[in-house]
């Protein structure tokens, strides 16, 4: 609203567009869209122009779908079409007359439910699969989702590019299995007989119509479903997926449960549509499904805007459109031209048969020179005014304790124990029995010179490297064997020497991410909205907003900028305000103040040593030694990898051996 | 004839098989390996190559296989067909690089793999729109000579088709060990930071190796019009699906893996074909394509990381 | 001999993460302008300042180098040494600032020339090809020149060094161990028959035995006529063959002076340790 009031004086500068505040903008272009959508076969009655329609609808729901996997998750599945086919092969052999195995008494119950009936052929009974299309739409999901978490599964462990081939072998495979055997799918000849869906007895026939409508409501459901799981603890854990997968792990993100979950969800979106699709078209071809299906609904969301609904959506439309309505007209306005201007070729062009190779110019052109799409998947902020920059910076009304959680229960006992730690990093030893005691509430530092293991501990305790021997146990429960986000929930939070931020996401989305181990919402909490999920999310955000403001103004005025915008003090802050987020026991802060100047230094050391008293048990690692000597209860000194002393921060900087450390063994000649 | 002779009849065609996918898998890691990009790309301009190779030949007054040479006539034709294919190719790599991948050098992620994915889809819808779907018929001057071991016929087009690509890998592997340049690609692929600070000009590197790998495509791409008489749009697919699985088998960025790997796969085409079903090659193919990536990544002699550290 | 002082930059006083080393009265921004008989220096570094994206590296630095100086840099973790390094060698532009080699501006100028004009790096961790065999990675060393007799002479030298990468001129270098990869890592630089080398934290992860060979070879090479500027953690073993060094701590130079003078003070451990003083 202060922005609306701000503008005021600039009225009639900005279109009246702009001037509508943003949430009724949405609400009347979304019903102006849903009326034209639904009013479009009224207006237009031609028959051909509503199958395309219907068509293009097909397809902008398979770009939904691949959108999940490509856009929100960041796997490149280039084997999308195999879960279309599956699901239309599902509704193809379930509802024609292609399989019929022959009868027994374990059919019996589905003959009950309807699902099959018994028919006499030749010499005995078969079974005819009549199941409807209402059931099937659901149930076809349902068995891409499982075929998806099949095909994902082998990948998750791969980088992007490989990752890709293998879903693209599996996209292969698929088609080629349906022509192989065609006891099922009649091969490449194609299923025929696919029962036309019906609806409270009326038949939907050949008649377009019906299908546009269906298709209509299966592209609503699916952008609604879209738009829920964006904007949902899930989508959150699938964009920290795409943005930086170590980190995400690092906040609790359980990242094989969310990859397959974002394979099972988009190829059920493929799995839907393509009973729908078959439905539609009465047949089944394996040349439907094939790479360049896959390729096409890649290009349509490249087009569109990786990322975005409304873009992919747009995207898909789009260029259906271009396929089927507006380069036949531009082929016959060329042919026109030719006969116009005698030119033979001209006459006889052909644009509609050449779109495989326009969609290959598009993919490339946008690759090279709008990698965002159409319509970005991220909007841009506006950067904050001069003033803005300028104002006094002020430290938060200083009241963590809601941010903090108390360290409760096993008072007695140190919150962290290491010991006998030896790890192997690189066919090297990194780790070489290494002991340490975190005290409850205490701040201890670990320092030491270059390459002496110092992050390697960090990526130890919090499971990024695995424990050759030794014990580390954290509040008495042994953590060693953990997987990163599952030390995340046990209370450990940490930050990186290199910033591990989600650059693409804004400020408030990266903190809110902090707290997804924190939340209960999962994918059908967040599709359903239910009022436990709306005040779940509501108190989230708000919590979020508190810890920022820890920062005093630094990072709330900034909270919807995107978080690689940020100076590089600000970004090192949003770390830390993250994984402050969990509500940690014990946080790990890697070179908290690198790169920053003495200011800032004392700034951030100030606020670490407040989140210490009120309750926060902090382990650092430090080059600062002014830092250490400020905050630290206790110094631990490592160098190649072994302790080599600890001691309060005085004792340790003048102890011979770790001066040794640092400045190097004396020469043996003088 | 007996069933082992099919069967060793069936290990010389693959062999021969496995040396064009050889030299094709050759092409397409000698890139990888310096940039670790998955080049699409490579496989139609291994296809387009092949045209070029037809109207070469065409170009000589040598249509169909009616027109048989010998000898010197042999020779020469030979030579100007892979020379003129061969470079041909090499151009069209080189063009594919600096158009639309050198300016996506630093992006990281998927992009440039992406990329490389619009222009395979060009310049098969290029030929595809110019050409036509029809297969069109290979010209051939090589003259049909067979000799009969046992059960087994060697045909000379397989002796020549050896020997070319054997030659061929010889001279690459003459490049790469002895030549300046060719050490300059092998030290950019292992540690291209420290490569630059040797003085060596990396863009350089990547050029000749673009050349190198898309000149290999072409020679391939004429000895499979010469082997199967034919050639057609959609041969970017059928051959670079089992080119790359070579490479992938061989391990990716191994050029002596290529050359295995290639092999290896010729063999697993043929034999595979024979005891079980032509029409399930392509999956066994692809089977073993996932199989090596997720199980194995590095392959045989790679040692590229494929996996997340 | 020219009057050295240990120069002190006086520094903002207090606060942590900076050394709040007294300021003396008479402490000048002098430098130490040592300067070789044709009166340039090889190397010299005027307020050069580096960024990375907005993180502000190297802050107004200067360094100069005279030919036939062994020049030590020196600082803690963090502290912008291998970007000095990175800026040398050309993989780094300096947003402010210049660097003259040879009385003549880098500005531009690319690697593989800077390499041709006597500018020969040793890489940190060495970074030799592994995959190629140790010859192969000395002959790397010498990619700008032209082969023929000059060859064959560099070659010979780098075989009275280190008789050791003879024995082993075929092995795989990736098989070589630590120390001996070093060797082979100088033996290359050596191939670019260099004014001046750039060693980059020479003594990292050696043994004890092999970081005194190192550095007696350093010595030898300085001995023959190479010009060494040299980054190192080890400030002890640096120091003892050093003429002068230069102390860097978050990107600014804080000390610098005749080598066998900070090896008596305090202050190189202040820099590294950052100790709290009250002015």
């Amino acid at each position: 609203m202060r922005s609306t009031l701000a503008a005021l004086p600039r009225v009639w500068t900005t279109s009246l567009f702009a001037r509508v505040p943003a949430r009724t903008r949405t609400r009347v272009g979304t019903l102006v869209i849903a009326a034209a959508a639904l009013l479009f076969p009224l207006i237009n009655s031609n028959d051909a122009d509503i199958d395309a329609a219907a068509n293009a609808l097909a397809f902008a729901a398979l770009a939904l779908g691949l959108n999940i996997v490509v856009g929100f998750a960041g796997l490149l599945d280039l084997g999308y079409a195999a879960f279309f086919a599956i699901g239309a092969y599902a509704y193809g052999v379930a509802s024609s007359w292609q399989w019929h195995p022959e009868w027994s008494s374990f059919w019996e119950p589905f003959r009950w439910l309807d699902l099959v009936a018994r028919y006499h052929q030749g010499g005995g009974d078969v079974v005819h699969f009549q199941v409807s299309f209402w059931l099937m739409l659901p149930l076809a999901a349902a068995i891409a989702a499982f075929f998806g978490v099949l095909f994902g599964a082998p990948t998750l462990r791969l980088k992007g590019d490989y990752l890709a081939i293998v879903t693209l072998g599996f996209g292969e495979i698929v088609p080629i299995v349906a022509r192989n055997t065609p006891t099922i799918t009649n091969g490449a000849m194609g299923l025929n007989g696919v029962a036309a869906p019906q609806f409270f007895g009326y038949d939907f026939g050949v008649d377009a119509t019906p299908y546009y409508y269906v298709g209509v409501a299966l592209v609503a459901v699916l952008i609604l479903t879209s738009l829920r799981l964006k904007d949902s603890r899930v989508g959150r854990a699938w964009m920290a997926i795409r943005e930086d997968e170590i980190a995400a792990a690092a906040m609790g993100v359980d990242r094989v449960r969310f990859k397959l979950l974002a394979f099972a969800i988009g190829a059920a979106f493929a799995g839907a549509t393509g009973t729908f699709y078959v439905a539609k078209l009465q047949t089944a071809t394996p040349e439907m499904f094939m790479f360049p299906v896959s390729v096409m609904v890649l290009v349509m969301i490249v087009f569109g805007g990786i990322g975005s609904v409304w873009g992919v959506v747009v995207g898909a439309l789009v260029l259906q459109i271009l396929q089927s309505w507006f380069l036949e007209d531009l082929s016959q306005w060329l042919h026109a031209l030719g006969r116009f201007a005698g030119i033979d070729w001209l006459q006889h062009i052909e644009l509609a048969s050449s779109i495989e190779l326009i969609f290959g110019v598009i993919l490339v052109l946008m690759m090279l020179y709008r990698r965002e799409g159409l319509i970005p998947a991220t909007r841009h902020v506006r950067a904050l005014s001069v003033d803005e920059q300028n104002v006094q910076v002020a430290r938060g009304g200083f009241d963590p304790v809601r941010a903090i959680t108390s360290s409760d229960r096993r008072t007695d006992g140190p919150l962290l124990e290491v010991a006998d730690l030896n790890v192997r990093f690189g066919g090297l030893v990194a780790l070489r029995a290494v002991e340490l005691v975190v005290p409850v509430q205490k701040v201890v530092a670990v320092i030491g010179p270059n390459g002496s293991g110092k992050s390697t501990l960090f990526n130890t305790i919090t499971g990024l490297l695995p424990v050759h021997t030794g014990d580390i146990r954290f509040a008495g429960e042994e953590i060693g064997r953990l997987r990163p986000h599952e030390v995340l929930y046990q209370g450990i939070a940490r930050t990186f020497q290199n910033i591990r931020l989600f650059p693409d996401l804004t400020v408030l989305e990266n903190v809110m991410i902090g707290m997804h181990a924190r939340l209960a919402t999962g994918p059908v909490g967040a599709l359903l909205r239910l009022p436990a999920n709306r005040r779940e999310e509501e108190a989230a955000r708000e919590r979020a907003c508190e810890i920022l403001s820890l920062f005093g103004n630094r990072l709330l005025p900034r909270a919807d900028h995107l978080a690689g915008s940020l100076s590089y003090a600000n970004r090192r802050r949003t770390e830390i305000a993250r994984a402050l987020a969990s509500q940690p026991k014990l946080l790990l802060l890697d070179e908290p103040t690198a790169g920053m100047n003495p200011a800032e230094t004392l700034e951030l050391a100030d606020q670490i040593q407040s989140l210490n008293h009120y309750g926060l048990t902090v382990l650092l690692i430090e080059h600062k030694l002014d830092v250490v000597a400020m905050l630290a209860d206790k110094v631990i000194v490592l160098d190649h990898g072994e302790k080599i002393a600890e001691g309060p921060p005085e004792t340790v900087r003048r102890d011979e051996e770790v001066i040794r450390a640092y400045l190097g063994r004396s020469a043996a000649l003088a | 004839m007996s069933d082992y002779g099919v069967l060793l009849q069936q290990v010389v065609n693959g062999l021969s098989l496995g040396a064009m996918y050889a030299l094709l898998a050759l092409g397409f890691t000698l890139v990888y390996g310096i940039l670790e990009l998955i080049n699409f790309a490579h496989f139609n301009v291994f296809m387009v190559s092949s045209f070029v190779g037809m109207w070469a030949l065409e170009l000589l007054g040598i249509s169909g296989q009616s027109r048989v040479l010998t000898g010197f006539a042999l020779a020469g034709t030979l030579l100007f067909a892979f020379g003129v294919t061969m470079v041909a190719a090499g151009v069209l790599g080189v063009a594919v690089e600096r158009l639309s991948l050198r300016p996506l050098r630093g992006v990281r992620g998927t992009a440039a793999m992406i990329t490389t994915i619009g222009v395979s889809y060009i310049l098969f819808n290029a030929i595809l729109l110019t050409v036509g779907a029809g297969s069109e018929n290979y010209p051939n001057p090589l003259p049909v000579v067979r000799w009969q071991f046992g059960e087994v016929t060697l045909e000379l087009k397989e002796l020549l088709i050896w020997g070319i690509a054997v030659a061929l890998m010889l001279a690459l592997h003459f490049f790469v060990s002895r030549t300046r340049l060719g050490k300059a690609m092998r030290a950019t692929a292992q540690d291209a930071e420290a490569a630059r600070m040797m003085g060596v000009d990396v863009d350089r590197v990547i050029v000749t190796a673009f050349f190198l790998g898309s000149a290999l495509a072409g020679a391939a791409a004429l000895i499979f019009g010469l082997y199967y008489n034919y050639t057609s749009f959609i041969i970017g697919y059928t051959a670079g699906l089992r080119a790359f699985t070579a490479a992938v088998l061989g391990g990716i960025g191994s050029i002596p893996g290529a050359m295995i790997g290639g092999v290896l796969i010729g063999l697993i085409e043929t034999l595979g074909g024979h005891l079980i079903a032509v029409r399930w090659t392509d999956v066994i193919i692809f089977s073993i394509l996932v199989l090596v990536l997720v199980f194995a990544p590095t392959g045989l002699f790679g040692r590229a990381t494929p996996t997340k550290s | 001999m020219p009057e050295d002082q240990i120069d002190r930059r006086p520094r903002e006083s207090g606060g942590p993460g900076q050394t709040a080393v007294a300021a003396t009265r008479d402490s000048r921004l002098r430098g130490n302008d040592e300067k070789s008989a044709t009166g340039a220096h090889l190397l010299e570094f005027k307020g050069v300042d580096t960024h990375y994206g907005d993180l502000h590296v190297l802050k107004t630095v200067d360094y100069r180098i005279a030919a036939g100086e062994i020049v030590c840099l020196l600082g803690g973790n963090a502290s912008g040494k291998s970007t000095t390094m990175k800026a040398i060698m050309g993989s780094v532009a300096p947003s402010r600032g210049d660097i003259l080699y040879e009385g003549r501006s880098l500005k531009g100028v690319t690697t593989a020339e800077r390499v041709r004009r006597g500018i020969a790096p040793v890489l940190e961790a060495r970074r030799l090809f592994p995959r190629m065999t140790v010859y192969e990675n000395l002959e790397m060393g010498a990619y700008t020149r032209r082969r023929g007799p000059e060859f064959d002479e560099d070659l010979a030298r780098v075989f009275a060094l280190f008789p050791r990468v003879e024995e082993r001129l075929h092995q795989l270098a990736g098989t070589l161990s630590g120390g001996e990869q070093q060797m082979v890592a100088i033996g290359r630089a050596l191939m670019a028959r260099p004014r001046l080398l750039c060693m980059d934290e020479p003594s990292m992860g050696l043994s004890p035995a092999y970081v005194e060979q190192v550095f007696d070879i350093i010595r030898t090479i300085n001995g023959q006529g190479v010009t060494i500027f040299m980054v190192e953690q080890n400030a002890n073993m640096a120091l003892s063959i050093a003429d002068r060094a230069y102390v860097l701590q978050t990107g600014q130079v804080v000390l610098s002076g005749p080598a066998a003078e900070l090896r008596e003070t305090e202050l190189i451990r202040h820099a590294y340790l950052g100790e709290v003083t009250v002015a």
